[in-house]
């Protein structure tokens, strides 16, 4: 998939999806002309196996599979390095966050990425807790990737220094916090919100 | 001259630096014949040239020699200077310690010895000049201008809006050139006939220009100001006093397959035709080598259909001869062509796109000719084999040029903005169609050139694929695209249904032998040599000929619309004043010692040595001798040189002026 031959017809360019990510991000895919800036400044450039600005180039292509396929929107780390040095204003950090949308909602290949598990983790403990849980966001993580013993000597040393806590602390106004995600849930199904 | 002043520059710290200024104006006080010497930190400012005044008048000197820069730098301003004394502006010269001898060396004491030792050689050289007066030409007011596409009418136009007469040679049967073929014109996208036609017929209208169309030069004699052109009305076997333009012989022509060359050859037209509706003037031609009563002697129908008989069979070529003050050159391009090299080019070909054999591989003159209103499809996008709408189309840039195994490694300049202008006018009329391009660079610098490109990409949807197309080849009804985004490091192929190349643009085929009779230089490519790439744009290195437009090089619509004005502008210069006056520096031959060898007249390069004959009173031939026309003259020396009789001296370069300043040494 990587390096096969690009087939470019109509039918094998998929403009709908560019247009989704245009909507969605508020930023235009086209206007990049590939001066590669994003990807001289992108701190996670080296993991990426697709850089920045070559993601943006396959979007323009609509060659999405190619982008969804790889890791590199999920390595991405939301820095906005990208859109704040590009010389054309493409919001490319926009566009990632868009791409990680649209990787969900496609049931994209990265849907069984750890990224997209800790993210899920993530924003369940805020909807049960009102605050971040981190010793169970660490242990459901660790339980549902299969990776028991990840990161488990970091814990002792966050402990001491008082950075992880044993017990969670429920946030007071925790309805409010539950209104926020079902009026959200809710403006989605009237397809009000992304 | 025995009271020369020499006064040396420092140039700021440009000469000082090396030299030791001070030390070469001393040796100058001592040369023999100098009589005043001095060194100044700025001679070419205001007050280095009132100190060379004030020093002439003070010091009554009758020569001058200023040690500074290059005389091509500031001659002009010291001669100025020592002429506004009243001294002949022609015994001040100039020695070059600037960009021959502080530039070039590191060593103060070597560098100031040489300084001197250039001082030593002018001042040789000024103790032997003589005093000359400027010489004068007459100005015939009447201009040439070669060629009528956009550059030729519109240089045509504005000279004759000042009033000067101009006479229009073309080529083809009507005004317009490649112009005229064209559907839209970037980065406006105003139609270019509709911006075109008012002003071929202007042309046509206009009092002041005599318009030979079908036309070419012949031969091109004289010098600027005197020139006398001979221009060689081809036969149209139409008398154009006669024939109202009224189109019935067009119609009723029998032979009416022929191709359309106006058209890329894709539509047809009689034997007897104007090459487009708009043609000026709208008068028809026979092309001979189709006729049927040329081929045959049967036939005869338009001379029988035509009310006023104005076709006339037995019309012969007619030579004109013009006389000429100036000539603008507007000559235009021609495009490369992917078919197989004819033997006498090495650099025509495609291999790799078919060589011309796949139908639906057409070139960007001829889609312009698919999308133009006035077009063999009426302005419908069909593709040559089928007749079909394309859906996919895909433009190719580059090819030809920046191709240095073609022997062009030149860009092409226009390319980049019409295949963007292409890609919108395609999505214009085939909604639902895709354009791709295959681009190495987008070269788009003009006024709202970039913002055209980046629209077609932006808002027309046109894809841009970075990566030259590596070969093209038939598949079905299909052509296969093969390349390759060089931004993805992806291989890329396409089945499209037709492909646009944006092929180079080319020197005039025939364009080295317009040159060869105008003497004008020309580079390997063929395009025209201006005399300074920045300073003098449109003048040729020989006087009184100026260029406009796409033969002096790959140039767009707007730029070669300034060219012409400004080619315009420095013709009326010319004619502004009824003598011409030119630097005295030209050779003369000593008519007692001339032995009539002519070996001057061969090696000249500017064709300014004539045979004189002399003759007693009773106008008896006595002998022949060479003489040079100081108005062609160029002042080269070529001709001192090689007269084996050592009768030809150069003014100011005399051989006694040349050993005088070896001597100095």
């Amino acid at each position: 998939m990587k390096h096969s031959k690009m087939q470019l017809s109509a039918e094998t360019m998929n403009l709908g999806f560019v247009k989704k990510v245009e909507l969605l991000s508020g930023s235009s895919v086209r206007r990049c002309f590939q001066c590669g800036k994003c990807s001289a400044g992108c701190p996670m450039r080296s993991f990426m196996e697709h850089p920045p600005n070559r993601v943006v180039r396959l979007l323009q292509l609509g060659q999405y599979e190619r982008v969804l396929a790889g890791r590199s929107i999920w390595y991405c780390a939301s820095c906005e390095t990208c859109s704040t040095r590009c010389p054309n204003k493409v919001d490319l950090a926009a566009i990632m966050d868009a791409l990680r949308k649209l990787s969900w909602d496609a049931q994209g290949p990265s849907k069984e990425s750890y990224v997209q598990l800790a993210n899920r983790l993530f924003i369940e403990n805020i909807r049960t807790y009102g605050r971040q849980y981190e010793m169970r966001l660490a242990a459901v993580f660790n339980v549902k990737s299969g990776q028991f013993l990840k990161d488990l000597m970091l814990g002792p040393k966050l402990i001491t220094r008082g950075k992880l806590r044993m017990f969670h602390q429920k946030n007071r106004n925790i309805g409010e916090i539950e209104k926020i995600f079902s009026r959200i849930e809710e403006m989605r199904k009237n397809g009000e919100a992304p | 001259m025995s009271r020369i002043g020499v006064f040396v520059c420092h140039c700021g710290e440009n000469i000082s630096r090396t030299v030791d200024v001070e030390r070469v104006a001393q040796a100058a006080a001592r040369l023999p014949g100098v009589a005043y010497a001095t060194d100044y930190k700025y001679m070419c400012s205001d007050p280095g040239q009132s100190l060379l005044k004030k020093a002439i008048a003070e010091h009554n000197l009758d020569g001058v020699v200023v040690a500074a820069c290059s005389p091509r730098m500031h001659e002009k301003t010291f001669r100025k200077a020592a002429e506004a004394t009243g001294l002949n502006p022609f015994v001040c010269e100039m020695a070059n310690i600037r960009e021959h001898c502080s530039w070039v060396h590191e060593d103060r004491e070597e560098a100031t010895a040489k300084a001197i030792d250039i001082v030593k050689l002018m001042a040789a050289r000024v103790r032997r000049n003589r005093r000359l007066a400027a010489i004068t030409v007459p100005v015939t007011k009447r201009a040439l201008v070669i060629g009528g596409g956009i550059a030729g009418i519109q240089a045509a136009l504005d000279i004759a809006d000042a009033g000067h007469e101009v006479v229009l040679v073309e080529r083809e049967p009507s005004i317009g050139g490649h112009m005229a073929q064209l559907s839209e014109t970037f980065p406006t996208l105003d139609c270019s006939q509709c911006i075109m036609t008012p002003k071929m017929v202007d042309v046509a209208n206009h009092p002041k220009i005599t318009l030979h169309t079908y036309s070419e030069i012949e031969e091109v004699g004289g010098y600027i100001g005197n020139f006398q052109v001979t221009v060689r009305k081809k036969a149209r076997s139409v008398d154009m006093a006669k024939c109202t333009g009224c189109g019935v012989c067009m119609a009723k022509c029998p032979q009416k397959k022929i191709p359309n060359a106006f058209d890329k050859d894709m539509g047809t037209r009689p034997a007897i035709y104007v090459p487009f509706p708009q043609a000026v003037p709208n008068t028809p031609v026979i092309d001979r080598e189709n006729c049927t009563y040329f081929k045959s002697g049967k036939c005869g129908v338009c001379a029988k259909v035509c009310g006023p008989c104005a076709v006339d069979y037995t019309q012969q070529d007619e030579l004109v001869t013009e006389q000429i003050g100036a000539i603008v050159v507007a000559t235009g391009f021609d495009l490369y062509s992917i078919e197989p090299k004819p033997a006498d080019s090495p650099i025509q070909g495609y291999g790799e796109f078919g060589y011309g054999t796949i139908p639906d591989v057409i070139d960007g003159m001829t889609f312009e000719r698919l999308a133009s209103a006035s077009g063999p499809t009426g302005g419908k996008i069909l593709r040559p084999s089928d007749g079909k709408e394309p859906k996919e189309v895909v433009f190719i840039q580059c090819v030809g040029s920046r191709a240095r195994e073609k022997g062009i490694s030149y860009c092409s300049k226009i390319c980049c903005m019409y295949t963007a202008k292409h890609t919108m006018l395609y999505k214009h009329k085939v909604h639902d169609g895709q354009a791709y391009v295959f681009f190495m660079d987008a070269r788009t610098p003009g006024k709202n050139y970039d913002e055209f490109w980046r629209r077609a990409i932006e808002e027309e949807e046109a894809v841009y694929i970075r990566g030259m197309v590596s070969r093209l080849y038939q598949k079905g009804d299909k052509v296969v695209v093969m390349g390759s985004d060089i931004s993805v490091g992806i291989q890329v192929e396409i089945e499209a249904d037709l492909v646009v190349l944006a092929t180079a643009v080319q020197a005039r085929k025939g364009a080295d032998t317009l040159a060869q009779k105008l003497g004008i230089s020309y580079d390997k490519y063929n395009f025209y040599s201006e005399a300074h790439a920045k300073l003098k744009p449109v003048e040729c290195a020989t006087a009184g000929i100026y260029l406009a437009g796409a033969c002096q090089g790959p140039k767009d619509i707007p730029d070669t619309v300034s060219q012409a004005s400004a080619a315009a502008a420095k013709v009326m210069t010319l004619f502004a004043k009824d003598q011409l006056e030119r630097e005295p520096i030209v050779a003369r031959v000593n008519e007692r010692f001339c032995a009539a060898c002519f070996a001057c007249k061969k090696v000249c390069p500017y064709g300014a040595v004539e045979e004189k004959e002399i003759r007693d009173r009773q106008g008896n031939l006595i002998r022949v001798v060479a003489s040079v026309n100081p108005g062609v003259c160029g002042g080269c020396g070529t001709c001192q040189a090689t007269c084996p009789s050592k009768s030809v001296e150069l003014d100011g370069y005399t051989d006694e002026q040349v050993m005088a300043m070896i001597e100095a040494l």
